[in-house]
């Protein structure tokens, strides 16, 4: 990863990051920091690339399910204070549409209309959804729409893409480990028969 | 901060379709159909119809390959025989024939998209029993994807040997890459492994075709094809060696123009006429990867990367940049004042530490491998080639008589 020219905005979503640290950082520019050697540098970096490792696995690995005709919604849990830099990538994304994004305690929620993002911080995710129900137009009928099962016809595509002859579970790991293959909901296909030792090995 | 409902209120109603009810998709179907691309590859997701990401992958299969497009047949109905391939027209094992129609498959995408499932759809098919009207439904598939459901996403449509140039041309306006499959490194190995494909008319013709409009429409200054054009070659089926691909795919890349060229290797199907042919080992893909690499990227040249190959045409399963770099390096490289083009060709030094010793050796001189490393070099494989500070290391060479 390349230090960016906006690492400041990165440096501060870290957890551990102050306005102590910020200013001594608003000192420096991308490029120096990029080459720089000395151990306090160095621990800048860790802490802006740390936040955008985490920031690209989540918008990769959260995944959404449609609530209605207005609403998609998922559980997220992040280790530092990204929560509305991810729920507006995924409100603009998704234009019109109502994007909440929690965990038992907290959810954020992002609309993107006309090219403008409007925001909302909320109790856990399950209250934020019944608020939504309540408040929201899109039912047809009065009834509720029956959404289909995304995840299960992502599964059956999943699978469908294995190829036994590339087997190589070191390098699966490698890319997706355990924390992100929860995450992402996913389930490898059994192969219970010609199971190995190393199949039952994590790294 | 709004309240929320607020928000509710300023949604858009019934923003995007639903599929229906759930089992509306035949799942038979759809796993048939995704089946019938696992060998095809696109390593790209770029669309400039929204903010890019940089090379996001939404899943790993279990061999480390990255999943991030909904990749799928439109039908697996096909008339060609492909010697290797289970839904050509001559293989005994055949699945059950399926097929889409454009509906149906913009819906999938676009749920599965709406999920953050994937960033795009990869679409090819067999030829039908009319490649002009499979084309035709592949078009109509990204139409309605672009038009009615506003799909900012990518799409790489497969372009089916033989299509006109009309069809080319609609693909070429709705999404982001088009390709078509070489699958051989010339007619001769095309005969083998398919009689029902002319090399030249139906896949090297079309692929001008593609050049030559994204030339002329580019000229009027529209962005078009923002991924450009690729190509496929399956490694192995019929006999070819490393070196007559390459060729190929240098004809490929300054002829042609495609972007670039991917590499799948032979593994036999039950069924088809090639069951009993050798399969061909994944790191005979890795070095051809490698060493497509080092022409694409790291701008070798030709003549360098012939070096590569041995006396049959084969690579060796080594690293091709460091038989270059034992066969042309002669002299230690001192990063302090090598060029860029000669830093790059050091084992264990890639475009970004070269970027990066070049920047810092403007600002002060490099004296020790600890800062090679920090720049992010490999320094086990660069230190035999270095000479850092006037010092470098012992190799066994110095001490042959």
């Amino acid at each position: 990863m390349k230090v960016p020219e906006n690492f400041l905005y990165y440096l501060s979503m870290h957890r551990d990051c102050n306005e102590r640290l910020l200013a001594s950082a608003g000192q420096l520019k991308a490029e120096d920091l990029e080459l720089s050697l000395q151990p306090q540098e160095a621990r800048l970096k860790k802490m802006i690339f740390a936040v955008m490792g985490e920031v690209h696995r989540m918008k990769a690995f959260v995944r959404l399910q449609p609530h209605g005709t207005c609403v998609l919604y998922g559980y997220f849990k992040p280790r530092h204070r990204i929560e509305e830099h991810i729920c507006d990538h995924f409100a603009r994304r998704n234009a019109g549409i109502i994007i909440v994004l929690g965990n038992g305690s907290e959810s954020w929620i992002s609309l993107c209309r006309e090219g403008r993002i409007w925001r909302d911080h909320g109790q856990g995710l399950s209250e934020s959804l019944e608020r939504l129900k309540s408040a929201l137009p899109c039912t047809e009928n009065g009834t509720n729409i029956q959404n289909p099962d995304v995840e299960g016809l992502w599964q059956v595509y999943y699978d469908s893409q294995y190829c036994p002859e590339r087997r190589n579970l070191a390098a699966f790991r490698r890319q997706m480990p355990r924390r992100d293959q929860e995450a992402a909901g996913l389930r490898l296909m059994q192969n219970k028969k010609n199971a190995t030792l190393n199949d039952f090995i994590s790294d | 901060m709004v309240t929320l409902e607020k928000i509710a209120h300023l949604a858009e109603e019934c923003r995007f379709d639903t599929m229906g009810p759930t089992g509306g998709v035949d799942t038979e179907k759809l796993s048939t159909l995704g089946e019938g691309t696992r060998h095809d590859v696109c390593a790209s997701t770029f669309s400039p119809r929204e903010t890019p990401l940089p090379g996001i992958c939404h899943a790993f299969t279990q061999d480390g390959r990255c999943v991030s497009l909904f990749k799928t047949l439109y039908t697996n109905h096909c008339t060609h025989q492909c010697s290797y391939c289970t839904n050509a027209a001559n293989c005994s094992r055949k699945a059950r024939a399926f097929s889409y129609t454009p509906e149906e498959l913009a819906k999938i995408t676009i749920s599965l998209y709406r999920s953050n499932y994937i960033e795009g759809l990869f679409l090819s098919s067999g030829a039908g029993r009319d490649e002009d009207a499979i084309m035709e439904k592949m078009v109509e598939t990204a139409r309605l994807l672009r038009q009615k459901h506003a799909f900012s996403g990518y799409i790489h449509l497969k372009v089916l040997p033989g299509s006109t140039r009309d069809h080319i041309k609609e693909a070429m306006a709705l999404a982001d890459r088009v390709s078509i499959n070489l699958e051989a490194a010339s007619a001769s190995h095309m005969n083998e492994i398919c009689a029902t494909k002319s090399y030249e008319s139906d896949i090297l013709q079309r692929q001008r075709y593609i050049r030559d409009m994204k030339s002329e429409i580019s000229e009027t200054s529209e962005t078009i094809l923002p991924a450009g054009q690729t190509t496929q070659l399956v490694v192995g089926a019929a006999g070819e060696s490393d070196e007559e691909i390459f060729k190929r795919v240098l004809y490929e890349y300054k002829e042609i123009g495609v972007k670039r060229a991917y590499y799948s290797a032979f593994s036999p199907q039950r069924g088809t006429p090639f069951e009993n042919r050798e399969a061909q080992p994944l790191w005979r893909e890795h070095r051809l990867y490698q060493m497509d690499w080092l022409f694409r990227v790291y701008r070798f040249q030709p003549g360098e990367i012939c070096h590569a190959f041995n006396d049959s045409g084969f690579l060796y399963d080594t690293d091709p940049k460091m038989a270059i770099a034992r066969e042309f390096m002669d002299l230690p490289v001192d990063p302090n004042t090598a060029a860029f083009q000669q830093l790059l060709r050091v084992p264990g030094i890639g475009p970004r530490s070269a970027q990066r010793i070049v920047a810092f050796r403007k600002k002060q001189p490099i004296v020790a491998k600890a800062e090679l490393t920090a720049m992010g070099v490999r320094i086990k494989r660069a230190a035999p080639f270095l000479k850092i500070n006037g010092w470098r290391d012992t190799t066994l060479e110095m001490w042959q008589a």
